[in-house]
């Protein structure tokens, strides 16, 4: 019984949560798995070959809750991916599921991980995790499909063995998974799509649509058009916003957001809507206004790239620069790219 | 009397205004971007950042791939502001200059392809609905849109390499031109 070990689990592609850090003890020494009917998780033999925890299938037997230190589900949104979590037994979903179900405010990340596989479970002395890394990084190509039990398993003679076992998996077997992991993958999909759209999106279209409704009603619109037309009316208005859009300093200012774009963009909209602009203007128009694009963000891309400090030093000015020294072109060049179209 | 009333329903139909455009952009926008959100959500978590990471390795080498393909790519695939983390595989010169192209590709890109920046799509569609407006189809201006963005993302990035030695000369540093041993 000494040989229990704890093992990390952490999120997979798409996945969340994590990582949950398994801790096998005398009392909680049962890996419940709940998958694909009684099916094997892929990730099941290397969580047991690391931990030493001893795996029970949920759909044939059962053991007292007390006695399970992680449950493994294959769940796709509804039920089971909230069950476990509910009750704090650290749950492993190998579909890549959030937060969603009826039961979604027990999924935390302290509790539960998903869109787990093999590679993402490695023993807790992090020695595992150098070559683990390795592997992924250059000499895998990422298969979703792939159903077989990870190759570089092969620190145990007894993965060998389940191994064997695996590659006896009826065809069914298999189209059932890889269906159940394909369709869960678009239900997914379709969830974080409609989370963008309800959090980003609508919201912003009721702002620019308020302010759209006041700008047209008020007669404030006649006002900016006529300041807007003139500049934005032809190719040297536009050069000459992309100039100030893109100045040192101020580009900064306008960034944030990319609110400003966004407004004078609809704005231009509702001008060539109206023919007050020539359509073809439109493209000239997309790269005038977006000239300071990003400007206001370089030290946080830049640290998402993981710079050092001095690249952001000289980062941040330099982008501006370019920004400046190329906003013009880039204007002129669509103009260029914009003739013959909508004629 | 009637100032007051005409001063009130004056101040609705603003609203009434306002909600009508909302109800045409939810109705004529939100059903297509969702449909194509849906989609390229599943394609991404299908195929893997992961293979944008080894793609990533290789592209450092050559600036047509460094800042037309590898950006348009990361885009594509993690969208903003995710695809700039891609610039943790160049050499810190090339950091700034990565960062110019990528940040424009995610939104050049994004006529065609809006799950690229979903947030921040009404500097495309602000100008698209005018053309719509006029009973025209936005597909030629989002063709173009990406196209002329290829070309001029990868100006605007190569550039940034003149500008970053400038910079370089007045803050007196330099950056480093080799890639770090382990880029992880």
């Amino acid at each position: 019984m000494s040989e229990f070990r704890p093992v990390r689990v952490e999120k997979g592609l798409g996945g969340f949560g994590g990582p949950l850090i398994i801790t096998p003890t005398e009392e909680k020494d049962k890996i419940l798995y709940l998958t694909g009917g009684g099916v094997e998780p892929e990730c099941l033999e290397k969580i047991v070959a690391l931990s030493g925890l001893v795996p029970v299938n949920g759909f044939e037997t059962s053991c007292p809750e007390e006695e399970i230190a992680a449950v493994i589900i294959d769940c796709g949104g509804t039920l089971r991916c909230g069950i476990y979590p509910k009750k704090r037994i650290p749950t492993i979903n190998t579909n890549p599921v959030g937060k969603s179900g009826p039961l979604s405010q027990y999924i935390k990340e302290d509790i539960y991980v998903s869109g787990v596989t093999s590679r993402q479970i490695f023993a807790e002395d992090g020695r595992e995790k150098e070559n683990e890394k390795k592997q992924s990084f250059f000499d895998h190509p990422f298969d979703f499909f792939h159903q077989e039990p990870d190759p570089s398993i092969r620190t145990d003679r007894k993965i060998t063995e389940i191994l064997k076992e695996k590659k006896n998996k009826s065809l069914i077997t298999r189209i059932g998974l890889t269906t159940g992991k394909v369709v869960a993958t678009f239900n997914q999909a379709a969830r974080d799509a409609l989370q963008t759209c309800i959090a980003t999106i609508l919201p912003f279209m009721a702002f620019v649509s308020m302010l759209i409704g006041i700008i047209n009603g008020s007669g404030i619109g006649e006002v900016l058009a006529r300041l807007l037309t003139p500049l934005t009316g032809s190719i040297y208005g536009l050069v000459l916003l992309g100039v100030i859009c893109s100045i040192p300093g101020l580009s900064a200012l306008l960034g944030p957001g990319a609110v400003i774009a966004q407004i004078v963009g609809t704005l231009i909209g509702v001008e060539i809507g109206k023919g007050n602009i020539p359509p073809n203007l439109a493209l000239p128009a997309l790269f005038a206004i977006n000239t300071q694009g990003a400007c206001d963000f370089i030290p946080v891309g830049l640290g998402l790239a993981e710079a050092e400090i001095e690249t952001v030093e000289v980062g941040v000015v330099s982008v501006m620069y370019s920004r400046f020294a190329t906003g013009w072109i880039r204007v002129l060049i669509a103009y260029a790219a914009s003739l013959g179209m909508y004629t | 009397m009637d100032f007051i009333v005409n001063l009130a329903s004056g101040f609705m139909n603003l609203f009434t205004l306002g909600g009508e455009q909302f109800m045409s952009w939810v109705t004529g926008i939100i059903p297509t971007i969702l449909m194509l959100l849906v989609l390229m959500n599943a394609v991404i978590a299908l195929a893997g950042a992961e293979r944008v990471n080894k793609l990533a390795t290789i592209c450092t080498g050559n600036p047509i791939l460094r800042y037309a393909v590898l950006p348009f790519v990361s885009a594509f695939m993690l969208g903003n502001p995710m695809a700039l983390s891609m610039g943790k595989f160049m050499p810190e010169f090339y950091k700034p200059s990565y960062y110019a192209a990528a940040t424009y590709h995610c939104h050049t890109n994004s006529g065609i392809f809006p799950h690229i920046n979903a947030s921040e799509i009404f500097i495309y569609l602000g100008i698209a609905n005018g053309i719509t407006a006029l009973g025209l189809s936005t597909t030629p201006l989002a063709i173009r849109y990406l196209l002329v963005g290829i070309v001029c993302n990868f100006i605007s990035g190569w550039a940034t390499e003149f500008t970053t030695k400038m910079v370089e000369k007045q803050q007196g540093v330099r950056l480093s031109r080799e890639l770090k041993k382990q880029a992880d």
